[in-house]
């Protein structure tokens, strides 16, 4: 039963020239990077990270995955994506902890029982298993939930989603790094991207902390600070707002949820870990900056929501809070393009609190789109063009609250 | 309540009875000049900078009144406005 | 057991019994006992089994760092028994056993902690894939350490608070209460918090003597009077902080005292200057098995013998790095402990007088020497001290082993209020080095030590703090500070000692039952910064946080890891500062929806509200929902809505209608005297976000109307879009000041006739029109001929006040026709019938003015008043590809309408069902959907896929709309 300790993440040299750099160590950008030198053989590529792999919204995510969208432009991304965590355990030799436990998506009125039927039906044409629950099917689905006329938003039903659940997301970050140096790429830490090179609308070299490295491909995988490496490198102006989201955990308890469930209306979601915190978390504040710094409003609120929703919580204790930072786009879906406006500027952000979920099989397809120079066609409807077309992606019904436009 | 803001007329209070209202990029533009690139600009495109931003608030659960004010996004915390801005806003 | 209750320092009240039942059994105990204290006088030594090895474990540090003593209480788990009062009636119970907490079935997990290192999980039961969920299965269940049941109903009640003061000092102990009395001195309303039941912090429990011949109890008692008794201080007792945010936000709460009828209260306070006063905890001494039941920190058998009258036990060894230890082991030895010896890891520094006092009671006393180890599985049997080097070893039998490595400061609060901390070589404390603005800090948490060094600590952190709210106290600031400087400053520390011996179980996380050796793997695998050995390790990620590693695990890192000269840096700390039950926080919780005016009415006419954005509104008056009547009321006779949730806004001054060209789409230059204008607002995307009427009631005077869902948004949209044109007008939200009837149905106009003697014939008030009519001719309103359900009906805008009446006077004079109540959901079925849009239902984020079809609504030869949505209305207009609003019928008149949110579907998507719904009236399905343009031409077939169908569409076609009244003679007549 005795392993042995093996390096996860061996010390690099530092290059002066890569054929590929990726700018940030975080899901995303560990991800592409794993498959450029596993699928397409090109593995002089270095991940360049300012703080340490998994700094950003990589380890501080609530490892949500599922694949109930709304729109069928994402389905398929979402539905490769949550067969893909089997296949990357066994391929990585890493436990990544999927807990297939399932989610259950809160209506807590006709209307949102209608917005529901719509992610329902979608999924289940794409052969997704998803199905709507009654309010007593979901007290059965889950015991501990006030399904009585007392809450101030009594439960008319729910969506449930037996294929999604929680994959614990350290294992993600350290698996994929462990499978990237086994490849041959390099991974440097404390070391930050300062500045991208571009010479004749093409990129020649990056500046970073610890010097220069020329480099014709570089992907902008910054997580929430993709959009202002964008603007302060590249003068390229995002259709982002970066936002602190807070996440928290209670004392660990024996089972008492065997799965995620979320409410729109009570802005919280609610599960409980391996290890039996229940995990909680939504709401964003509403202004753009980069703290993680975390609120009194918002502990305050999760705990009126969940004790609404489930009232034995009232003797569960939160003893964590933290908060990450999430890139909003108007329409809740990621901004993915390559190539434009510079020829080898690759970017993959925007994805908001739902990028954990994606992040393996959109660094698939990143990988194929840098190899080739062709953007697979899955990836296509992400690109920042649609928003000066005006065709969003539908992903939100509702206007966004943090955008100052509605 | 990390944030709070200053009001003009209210003076300091809790940031959550604020509303956020986007990065000053200045009067509207003509109608007639809005191409859909300009249009996109104008409308959906941020900087998105760390850093010092000048602002549009809202005093949305008080008197109701849209001002600006300088914030540095790195620390959540209002600054005060530089004097030659003061000038100019004036 | 026989309690020192005699003793000064004594906290419990021997003439009041308190029994609590613990594992089925009666315990008795005394008012003041905390439920560890208790169940210890007891006899019970060991309180739980740990989360991963089901160690025993027992009292350690008595202020709740770790879960050594959570239990459950009253169906609550994971309660930490050492910080919880006693009362009368508790059922407590031991958690996380197969068996009890001494005989645990799964306490064999010990055994194989080998076996599982740090990152164990990432490496195992992944190979076959099949094995994972079985593994899963039985994980979830050893995981976790109480157990909360569904169904647990919580039975007391809970407060919150929000107090505002000048000053907030967080520790009642010497250094707090001077700042607190400094300060209060200076004229600040101060608010001091304490988490233990009493003030008085370092000095309480201790005989030890101050000046003049008197104890340091004495002199907290004389503190404790002074604050107590000075009216601008309020004390909060029993009250932790969990959270300090910017701007010195503080929160905490405070667990109820006897007379209250509250459990926990939450407080959230704003204070203007902040003083965290929180004193010193105790460095854990790392050693083989240093967690074991009788092992104790010196503060826990210390207090326990002086605040609680119990002797920890027959005998002791002291291993300690702070005077504390050495002033404890005599103490405790003078109420009757036998001492067996001290061991300091010291090898000077100790102050002279204690030294010498332990020789006058022939105790041993060892310079150099630690515990390297303890025997005995479930309780000390004895101890192996040794030199720090190792060299030396001596084996003593005992009963308890009181372990202290040295002192660190409690500066967990600080950490949190985003202040920087400074490894200090001397102290070996990290000190604050850049608090916040209006932060201070005083008493041992910087290290002082000497009584009054820490007194006067205090006070100039006072002064400081009133200086920090108003400008004053500069002379006085100076006296204090010069003080400060004649007395005694921080001693030297002890500095960290490696566990001589090569220990498997040397534990830094005890909640997370993670070893010394646990981090090396952590090393090993390459991860060198604290928080990246943390999640490896989880070690500080359990219930008690950093409380118990967060002090030894940077300085094993800086030690093991980092160049011999760079100073190690403290882990992060983030609230809660001690775990706080969702109940605390929910507070009171009070649901705040607004009712209108009629709600009662509504109520008893039998109406099922339900919750409209911040509303409650009536959906249904038929006890079976169905609402066939409701709907035939207004078809064929009259009835009345409550719509006051309607936004209701005047708009005037001089640029009013420079305001509203710029927001709505129509054209608003020439609105007819006595005419509505019913007009659109679009987002700068084009899409529809409100529709409502504008009415021109003077000259730059206006009235409009909105839905319910933007009345709360309304003035900041057009404050937000006008921003940069210094425009002068006003707006009023009127909302709440009128209420809203919406009487409808052919006979609308005999009914309103009756009730008024204006004349409301249909020459007087056409289609479309307004009036301001009187109503028995005293109750003034605002009418206006509308047709959202379809027939002739009018919108009476009442002023709130006489909302009641005006309703009572309708249905009196509405009887003769069978006047009756209707809901949302009739509302919705008439309106859907007129192809009425309600904006969400029939309009998503992406949805434009021209995917509805009331592109013509937009007034596009404005652009002087730069409308709001036009640019993206003009480069839309002929857009191919978008989703677009059609009507439709079912193909078999006899099939239920498909329900909403069902697709429509080829070969992919192609757009949903918005509503669809039978309509008695047409007596057919019929609906609205969004659907791509090139499905959209009238007779196009649909095929629509609606959940657990199957496989098998159902079809309809596209409809002209409205499918009810097309020429709309109904809303003229
Ligand atoms: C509280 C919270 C809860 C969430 N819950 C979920 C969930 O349940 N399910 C889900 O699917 N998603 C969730 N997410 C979202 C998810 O975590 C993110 O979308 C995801 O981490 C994005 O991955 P990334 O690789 O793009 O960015 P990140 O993981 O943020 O990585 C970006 C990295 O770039 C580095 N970097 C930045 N600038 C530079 C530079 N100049 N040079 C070098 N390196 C740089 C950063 O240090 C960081 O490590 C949540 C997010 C948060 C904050
Ligand atoms: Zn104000």
């Amino acid at each position: 039963m005795v392993f042995k300790h093996e390096q996860l993440l061996g010390k690099s040299r530092f290059r002066s020239s890569y054929d590929a750099v990726i700018i940030g160590g975080g899901l995303h950008g560990l991800a592409t990077a794993y498959y450029l030198a596993k699928d397409h053989g090109i593995n002089n590529v270095a991940v360049i990270e300012k703080r340490y792999i998994g700094f950003g919204g990589a380890g501080r995510n609530t490892a949500i995955v599922r694949a109930n969208q709304r729109t069928q432009e994402n389905l398929p991304l979402y539905q490769e994506a949550l067969k893909l965590w089997p296949l990357l355990t066994r391929e990585l030799d890493f436990n990544l902890m999927f807990y297939n436990c399932g989610n259950l998506n809160l209506a807590h009125s006709d209307a949102a029982i209608k917005s529901l039927r719509l992610n329902v039906s979608s999924a289940q044409f794409h052969g997704i298993d998803s199905r709507l629950l009654d309010a007593k099917e979901c007290k059965t689905l889950v015991p501990a939930l006030d399904i009585s006329d007392r809450p101030r938003y009594p439960i008319f039903g729910g969506m449930y989603h037996p294929p999604g659940g929680i994959v614990r997301h350290d294992a993600v970050v350290w698996g994929l790094a462990r499978g990237c140096i086994k490849h041959g790429v390099h991974i440097h830490q404390n070391t930050e991207v300062t500045d991208i090179g571009v010479k004749n609308g093409k990129v020649e070299f990056i500046e970073t902390t610890r010097g220069k490295i020329k480099t014709e491909k570089v992907l902008n995988a910054a997580g929430a600070y993709s959009a202002a490496l964008a603007y302060q490198m590249l003068d390229i102006r995002m259709p982002i707002s970066v936002l602190t989201i807070q996440a928290m955990v209670t004392q660990p308890l024996k089972p008492l949820m065997d799965h995620v469930v979320s409410s729109g209306a009570y802005h919280v979601y609610a599960n409980q870990t391996l290890k039996g915190e229940i995990a909680t978390g939504s709401h964003m504040d509403p202004w753009p900056n980069y703290t993680t710094q975390n609120t009194a409003y918002y502990i305050k609120h999760q705990a009126e929501a969940l004790t609404e929703l489930f009232p034995c919580l009232k003797g569960a204790k939160f003893m964590r809070i933290w908060g990450g930072l999430a890139d909003m786009t108007p329409d809740m879906a990621p901004i993915i393009d390559g190539n434009d406006p510079v020829e080898g500027y690759f970017v993959d952000c925007g994805w908001g609190y739902f990028g954990f979920k994606s992040s393996a099989v959109t660094g698939k397809y990143m990988a194929r789109f840098m190899a080739t120079g062709q953007c697979p066609a899955i990836l296509k409807p992400f690109t920042r063009q649609r928003f000066e077309k005006h065709r969003l992606m539908g992903e939100t019904a509702a206007l966004v609250e943090f955008s100052p436009n509605n | 309540m990390s944030l709070t803001i200053t009001c003009p007329i209210c003076g300091k209070r809790s940031g959550y009875e604020f509303r956020y209202g986007g990065e000053d990029k200045g009067p509207r533009p003509d109608e007639d000049e809005l191409t859909p690139e300009k249009w996109f600009d104008y409308t959906h495109l941020n900087t998105c900078i760390a850093g010092m931003q000048k602002e549009w608030w809202c005093h949305r659960d008080g008197c109701g009144t849209w001002f600006k004010i300088y914030r540095d996004t790195r620390t959540i915390g209002e600054v005060p406005l530089p004097v030659e801005d003061k000038i100019k806003d004036a | 057991m026989k309690r020192l209750s005699q003793l000064p320092t004594c906290r419990i009240d021997p003439e009041k019994k308190v029994f609590i039942t613990y594992r089925g059994k009666s315990y008795q105990g005394y008012e003041g006992d905390t439920v560890a204290s208790l169940l210890y006088a007891n006899g019970i030594r060991i309180f739980s089994r740990s989360l991963k090895y089901h160690r025993p474990r027992g009292l350690y540090s008595l202020d709740g760092e770790c879960s050594n003593t959570t239990m459950a209480i009253d169906g609550i788990p994971n309660l930490r028994t050492e910080t919880t009062p006693a009362r009368h009636g508790m059922t407590v119970k031991a958690q996380n056993v197969v068996g009890s907490p001494e005989f645990d079935l799964l306490g064999i997990m010990d055994r194989f902690s080998r076996a599982m290192p740090a990152g164990f999980f990432y490496h195992m039961f992944h190979k076959p894939p099949s094995l994972w969920p079985l593994a899963l299965k039985r994980i979830r269940k050893i995981a976790g350490l109480g157990t909360l049941r569904h169904d647990f109903v919580m039975q007391v009640r809970f407060d919150e608070i929000y107090p505002h003061t000048d000053l907030c000092v967080i520790g009642g102990g010497p250094a707090g209460m001077s700042t607190a009395l400094a300060a209060a001195d200076q004229g600040l309303q101060v608010i001091l918090i304490e988490a233990r039941p009493w003030l008085g912090g370092i000095f309480d429990y201790r005989p030890a003597k101050y000046l003049d011949g008197f104890s340091l109890h004495e002199r907290a008692g004389v503190l404790s009077q002074r604050v107590t008794e000075n009216k601008n201080i309020r004390v909060f007792l029993q009250t932790a902080v969990v959270g300090i945010y910017p701007d010195n936000q503080i929160t905490a709460f405070q667990v109820g005292g006897r007379p209250d009828a509250y459990k926990e209260r939450y407080v959230e306070i704003r204070a203007k200057s902040l003083v965290v006063a929180t004193g010193c905890l105790e460095r854990p001494l790392l050693f083989e098995n240093n967690e074991r039941p009788g092992v104790m920190q010196v503060g826990c058998a210390h207090r326990l013998a002086r605040t609680w009258g119990i002797l920890p036990g027959k005998n002791a060894v002291f291993c300690t790095g702070h005077d504390l230890g050495l002033e404890a082991a005599i103490d405790l030895f003078d109420l009757g402990m036998e001492v067996l010896c001290v061991a300091d890891n010291r090898e000077d520094g100790q102050d002279a007088e204690l030294v010498a006092e332990l020789k006058k009671r022939n105790i041993p006393f060892y310079r150099g020497w630690v515990a390297a180890k303890v025997k005995g599985k479930k309780a000390v049997k004895a101890v192996t001290i040794s030199t720090v080097s190792g060299t030396r070893r001596r084996d003593i039998p005992c009963e308890v082993l009181v372990a202290s490595a040295g002192l660190t400061p409690a500066t967990g609060l600080l950490s949190i209020a985003q202040c920087k901390l400074s490894y200090d070589n001397h102290t070996g404390f990290f000190l604050p080095v850049n608090l916040p603005e209006r932060v201070y800090a005083s008493g041992r948490m910087l290290g002082f030590h000497h009584p009054l060094s820490i007194e006067i600590s205090g006070r100039l952190a006072g002064l400081n703090a009133a200086a920090g709210c108003k400008e004053t106290t500069n002379g006085l600031r100076k006296e204090v500070e010069e003080q400060l400087a004649t007395l005694p400053g921080p001693p030297l520390g002890s500095k960290w000692v490696s566990p001589p011996g090569k220990g498997k179980k040397v534990f830094i996380c005890f909640d997370e039952d993670a070893t010394l050796q646990n981090i090396d793997q952590a090393f090993s695998v390459g991860f060198e910064m604290p928080e990246l050995i943390k999640r490896f390790t989880a070690a500080g990620t359990g219930p008690g946080q950093g409380g118990i590693p967060g002090h030894n695990l940077p300085l094993y890192v800086g030690q093991s890891r980092l160049p011999a000269d760079d100073p190690p840096s403290p882990t992060t700390v983030r609230p809660p500062m001690v775990p706080v039950l969702l109940a605390t926080y929910a507070g009171k919780n009070l649901d705040m929806s607004k009712r209108t005016p009629v709600h009662d009415l509504q109520i008893s006419s039998g109406g099922k509200m339900e919750r409209v954005g911040g509303w409650r509104r009536a959906r249904y008056f038929s006890p079976d929902k169905s609402i066939r009547e409701e709907i035939e009321a207004v078809r064929t006779s009259v009835a009345i809505l409550d719509a006051s949730t309607l936004g209701k806004f005047r708009l005037h001054g001089p640029d009013a209608l420079k305001a509203l060209q710029r927001v709505y789409v129509g054209d608003m230059t020439n609105i007819a005297e006595g005419k509505v204008k019913y007009s659109a607002m679009c987002n700068d995307d084009g899409c529809l976000i409100d529709d409502g009427v504008v009415v021109q009631r003077g000259k730059n005077d206006y009235f409009f109307t909105t839905s319910t869902a933007r009345a709360g948004g309304t003035i900041e949209w057009i404050r937000f879009h006008t921003r940069y044109d210094g425009w002068d007008f006003h707006l009023v939200n009127l909302t709440d000041a009128f209420g809203v009837i919406n009487l409808a149905g052919p006979k609308a106009r005999e009914v309103l006739e009756r009730a008024t003697d204006s004349d409301v014939s249909p020459e007087a008030f056409p289609y479309a029109g307004y009036r301001e009519l009187l109503i028995l001719n005293t109750i003034p309103v605002r009418v206006m001929r509308l047709g959202f359900v379809g027939e002739l009906s009018f919108e009476l805008h009442v002023p709130a006040s006489y909302m009641i009446t005006v309703w009572k006077i309708l249905e009196e004079t509405g009887k003769p026709w069978g006047i009756r109540n209707f809901g949302l959901e009739a509302q919705n079925i008439l309106r859907m019938e007129k192809g009425h849009v309600i904006i969400g239902s029939e309009s998503e984020q992406r949805t434009t003015l021209h995917d509805l079809g009331l592109g013509f609504l937009w007034h596009r030869n404005k652009p002087e008043a730069k409308t709001v949505g036009a640019a993206a209305l003009k480069h839309t207009e002929n857009q191919k590809g978008r989703l677009k609003l059609v009507g439709f019928e079912m193909e078999d008149s006899a099939s239920a309408p498909p329900r909403d949110g069902s697709i429509i579907v080829d070969e992919k998507i192609r757009g949903y069902v918005c509503t669809a719904r039978y309509s008695h009236t047409l007596n057919a399905s019929v609906g609205m959907a969004l659907v791509e343009d090139r499905l959209s031409s009238i007779s196009e077939r649909l095929a629509i896929f609606e959940d657990d169908c199957n496989g098998k569409l159902t079809y309809a076609r596209v409809a002209r709309m409205p499918f009810y009244d097309p020429e709309g003679a109904r809303l003229k007549i």
